[in-house]
């Protein structure tokens, strides 16, 4: 038996005096446990969606609800969320440890959970050995995995991804995408977009496909590409978005 | 509270790694007060205890050009360099080459047209008093004394000089007028009860500095403006620092984090406040402790700290909170980092300029003077000059404290403007 865990309802998004919708009455629900991958061309409002949804922005029109405890709109649920930007969203001058550190403190975390908590999610993603190094010296791989582990102190319910392994190597990669499975193991619902489509298509369950703002598919993997008569990811979005360059 | 500590934490951190904030926020400012001070206290040491080195070419052929160099020597104010080999425009040439501030020349009839003159003034008055029947109608002839000045002497002193000479001048003419007076009454000379009279009619002058507190007086010296002054600066100099580490969170995405962290972006904004207050408070005590400890070593006046310490606790705590305000709003409303430190930088040098930081308000036209009521700066600075020159209290602070309070009310409300737009808070 699926349990809803976020609904999405008739979703507008404009910025400033612009005609243009950024989103334009996106509809969806997803379920508690999915792993829902947003994708789309550059520009189709990923990650304006993506914003919405974790309250960071709010929409011009619709709404937004999540089911955890009783409806609940994004900013009350703010404790129970996780957000991995696509930016490295940390400070650099600091350690590993300090960053950890920091943002556990601001979800409350006790000292003694906070500091299991930062040594359990350094050993997983192989940055113990460099706790205590500036964050400055990283290369791009621990810097993204450090990007990643920040949004997991807290045990977040559900989790939003915004390109979690863009610009790093195979080996980094495979460390974060099996943290993710373990996580979703566990319960945690994923929501992510990626231009690995690749990856994408061994890790996600649902797809969420959106272009000029509106959603073109949203559906299992399986049932998209039989329903599309094609092999892939990356066929499917090419056929249902063309190769016109959008930005 | 866990959270706000480890928010404090974290900035600290962020300001002790900082260490070209950390340069503009303490070293500068030091740099600053204690090298505006020395200069400062070199010119008004050059004007009032040093002696300024005078050329003097006396060509008079009477006694009265000695009774101007010996009066000059008497005035204690100058060093005379004596060459009666020189022309005037020999004079002119060399002061420069000689080192000297100023060359005067004497001119060979400077006693004769003084004499004639005072000889003519006389009769004149014994005229009028009855004393003669008419006095010989004479056009007065005016004595030129050449003053040639190196022209790196800037013109106050010029003016304190030339001042100076005038009254040496005007000395001689006068008693060389009550002696002829007395020549044409039949004396040989001036009475000696009327000269001594002449030499104790100068009125004294009780020269003492106006200050609002009766009790104690601050003595005002170049320590007690460029400490206040520099460190009020240094203070508002944080916008670099401050209003820098803003934009360079928002734009790196931690901001974005903290969005969805609750009360993550609030208690980011409060501790900044917090630690900056802190870098504020900091950066004050360090001018002061340098003021009043290591001034005194190096021959500087010492900074004396003003009376009432609660009206000055105020201003401080006040002035400190604007700087702050104003560093976040800049951050908050700057798009690039650069666009901060320029803005933020040229900005505060405008408000000093404005505010009679580095030049006293009175001296600039009125027009500025209004224009400089919109700097923050300014009204701290009338805080402390209220403060540590005049003795004030709280009932001459009030413009102080009106001020910085609601320019701290209107940039917080600009702050939350621009926040609540973008959804920070």
């Amino acid at each position: 038996m699926q349990e809803t865990l976020l609904h999405v309802s008739n979703v507008y998004k404009t910025y400033g005096k612009s005609a243009v919708p950024s989103l334009d009455g996106i509809d969806f629900t997803v379920e508690k446990g999915e792993i829902v991958g947003i994708f789309g061309p550059n520009g189709a409002g990923k990650t304006t969606l993506i914003s919405i949804l974790c309250s960071i922005l709010n929409p011009t029109l619709g709404s937004v609800k999540y089911y955890l405890d009783g409806e609940k709109t994004p900013r009350e649920i703010r404790s129970k969320l996780g957000f991995v930007p696509q930016d490295f969203s940390f400070f650099p001058e600091l350690t590993a440890k300090q960053n950890l550190s920091y943002f556990g403190s601001l979800y409350n975390l006790q000292k003694a959970e906070l500091e299991q908590k930062i040594d359990d999610l350094l050993q997983k993603v192989g940055l113990f050995h460099v706790k205590n190094q500036k964050v400055s010296t990283f290369s791009g791989g621990m810097k993204r995995r450090l990007n990643l582990i920040i949004s997991l102190l807290h045990n977040p319910s559900i989790l939003f991804l915004d390109e979690p392994t863009v610009g790093v190597d195979v080996q980094s990669k495979i460390a974060i995408m099996n943290l993710l499975q373990e996580l979703n193991h566990q319960g945690t619902t994923i929501i992510y977009t990626s231009h690995h489509l690749k990856e994408a298509e061994e890790f996600c369950n649902q797809i969420v496909l959106i272009d000029h703002g509106k959603i073109i598919a949203s559906e299992t993997l399986t049932n998209l590409l039989k329903k599309h008569a094609v092999n892939n990811l990356e066929e499917l979005i090419l056929k249902l978005t063309g190769t016109l360059l959008r930005d | 509270m866990r959270k706000l500590k480890a928010s404090i934490w974290k900035e600290l951190l962020l300001v002790l790694h900082d260490k070209v904030g950390l340069l503009l926020m303490y070293l500068m400012p030091l740099l600053l007060v204690f090298i505006i001070t020395i200069v400062q206290n070199s010119a008004f040491q050059i004007v009032n205890e040093n002696k300024l080195t005078v050329l003097i070419s006396n060509q008079d052929r009477g006694s009265l050009g000695d009774s101007l160099v010996k009066a000059l020597v008497h005035s204690g104010s100058f060093e005379i360099r004596k060459n009666d080999h020189l022309s005037e425009s020999a004079v002119k040439r060399i002061t420069i080459d000689e080192d000297a501030m100023l060359g005067i020349y004497i001119p060979s009839n400077f006693s004769e047209r003084l004499a004639s003159n005072a000889d003519n003034i006389s009769k004149l008055m014994l005229e009028q008093m009855g004393v003669i029947e008419k006095a010989p109608k004479v056009t007065p002839e005016k004595q030129e004394i050449a003053i040639y000045f190196d022209p790196i002497v800037q013109e106050n002193f010029r003016i304190s000089v030339i001042n100076g000479i005038q009254a040496i001048t005007n000395g001689i003419e006068n008693e060389e007028m009550v002696g002829k007076l007395f020549q044409e009454m039949g004396y040989d000379s001036i009475p000696q009860n009327i000269r001594q009279a002449i030499i104790n009619r100068e009125t004294k002058l009780k020269i003492a500095n106006a200050s609002l507190n009766e009790v104690a007086e601050l003595i005002p010296n170049s320590s007690q403006h460029n400490v206040p002054a520099w460190s009020i600066f240094a203070m508002f100099f944080m916008v670099i620092s401050l209003g820098g580490n803003i934009v360079k969170e928002r734009l790196s995405g931690s901001f974005l984090r903290l969005q969805t962290i609750p009360r993550g972006f609030a208690l980011t904004l409060i501790s900044k406040f917090l630690v900056y207050l802190f870098v504020a408070l900091s950066q004050l005590l360090l001018l002061f402790l340098m003021g009043i400890y290591i001034f005194p070593h190096i021959g500087l006046p010492q900074l004396a700290m003003p009376n009432a310490f609660l009206p000055f606790l105020v201003v401080t705590l006040l002035s400190a909170v604007s700087a702050i305000s104003y560093a976040v709003l800049v951050g908050t409303y700057a798009k690039t980092q650069e666009q901060a430190n320029g803005f933020g930088a040229i900005s505060i040098i405008i408000f000093a300029a404005i505010g009679g930081i580095w030049v006293p308000n009175f001296v600039m036209p009125d027009y500025m003077q209004a224009i400089g009521n919109i700097s923050p700066l300014k009204w701290c600075l009338e805080g402390y000059y209220t403060l540590f020159l005049k003795n004030g209290a709280w009932s001459e602070l009030i413009g102080t404290i009106t001020f910085l309070f609601l320019f701290t009310v209107i940039c917080q409300l600009l702050i939350f403007i621009k926040l609540r737009i973008q959804n920070y808070i």
